[in-house]
């Protein structure tokens, strides 16, 4: 009689033991769903290699980072959340790889300068495929980094837009860079899809 | 029944073993040469907010609670605050580019702003933590501030 008392007393115990150990499994994956960065780092890592394969055959150069972001801008005039994060980290690898041997001191000061900023906007862009919102606040200042970019490197002779957009974030207002001179805003997307101006025209 | 009991203890014992496997925890003394406090002000108003709400993850040094010393919660947490510093670490700031330090102040405004910042998971356990409307306003009006004299400078 004893010893079943003492038995029953020990699966109790583990039982609790049990729930305690539910609890903190249940805590540990809420919690590890809060970090969105992890969500989307397993694919981020694929798409890394398979660009990491392009770039050894072709020379980087400003234009592809330009390209990269025009991808980026693309998806968000249509408010695609999905393509804007694919074309982010694709931008990311094509930042992270471009050849810097062929720059002079001073075109190296200016890109060292953008570089690591603009890599950590495009990294966010990538990692937060479905809240658009908060893409948006790193695209505004990504396009900042690529103006100053193409401000300083020219792109090959394409022609670009610097357009502003004087609504989005509360009036505050935005500026992207476009490649076409039709106004297709990339912040606020279908909504408002003509909503800007261009304010200059880079050469 | 039996195998239920051999589970439990199996279950058991693994709770128990991985006690054993404790994360470096993230202390550092004095004030580091790179600290936020060497490129922008900060007033003590923000600073105790910054301090309460941020800190933990986002610098060198951790308030930690009891429960560190339980496992699993010791290697979420040391993951948390890796990938926070990762993100922004106040007391590297003066080590970041002149671009990403403005870039770290606007988005440290808009996720107060969006409310993304703190994580409700972390000020669910540190009542501490949460920010009223006011405090929020405080913090937002600060990094927008301390963007501006940046921008200006350079």
């Amino acid at each position: 009689m004893r010893q079943d008392e003492a038995i029953n007393r020990i699966i109790n115990k583990n039982k609790k033991m049990k729930s305690i150990i539910l609890g903190i499994a249940i805590a540990a994956s809420t919690l590890a769903a809060c970090n969105n960065s992890n969500n989307s780092s397993p694919e981020s890592k694929t798409a890394a290699k398979d660009t990491d394969k392009t770039n050894l055959a072709n020379t980087v150069s400003i234009k592809e980072i330009v390209s990269g972001y025009l991808q980026v801008k693309n998806a968000f005039t249509n408010d695609n959340t999905n393509g804007a994060a694919t074309a982010g980290t694709f931008l990311e690898t094509t930042i992270k790889n471009f050849d810097k041997s062929a720059l002079t001191a001073a075109q190296k000061k200016i890109f060292e300068d953008v570089e690591d900023d603009a890599r950590e906007h495009a990294e966010h862009i990538g990692a937060n495929g479905g809240n658009i919102a908060h893409q948006r606040e790193h695209f505004e200042m990504l396009s900042k980094d690529i103006y100053d970019l193409v401000k300083s490197f020219g792109n090959n002779g394409q022609t670009l837009y610097k357009d502003f957009c004087p609504m989005y974030n509360d009036n505050k207002g935005a500026f992207w860079i476009s490649e076409t001179k039709e106004i297709k805003n990339p912040y606020l997307g279908n909504a408002m899809p003509t909503c800007g101006t261009i304010k200059e025209e880079l050469k | 029944m039996k195998i239920l009991k051999k589970i439990a203890l199996a279950l058991l014992a693994v709770f128990v073993v991985i006690q054993f496997i404790q994360p470096a925890h993230n202390k550092s003394d004095g004030i580091s040469a790179t600290d936020i406090s060497g490129v922008v002000n900060i007033p003590d108003s923000v600073r105790v907010l910054l301090k309460n709400a941020c800190y933990d993850c986002h610098s060198n040094n951790t308030d930690y609670p009891w429960y560190v010393n339980v496992q699993p919660m010791g290697w979420l947490m040391a993951k948390h605050i890796k990938d926070g510093k990762a993100q922004l670490n106040f007391n590297e700031f003066g080590s970041y580019s002149a671009r990403r330090q403005q870039s770290k102040l606007k988005s440290i405004a808009s996720q107060v702003s969006d409310g993304e910042m703190p994580l409700s998971s972390y000020t669910w356990m540190h009542k501490n933590a949460r920010l009223n409307e006011q405090e929020k306003a405080l913090i937002i009006k600060w990094a927008q501030q301390s963007k501006d004299s940046l921008s200006a400078k350079n």
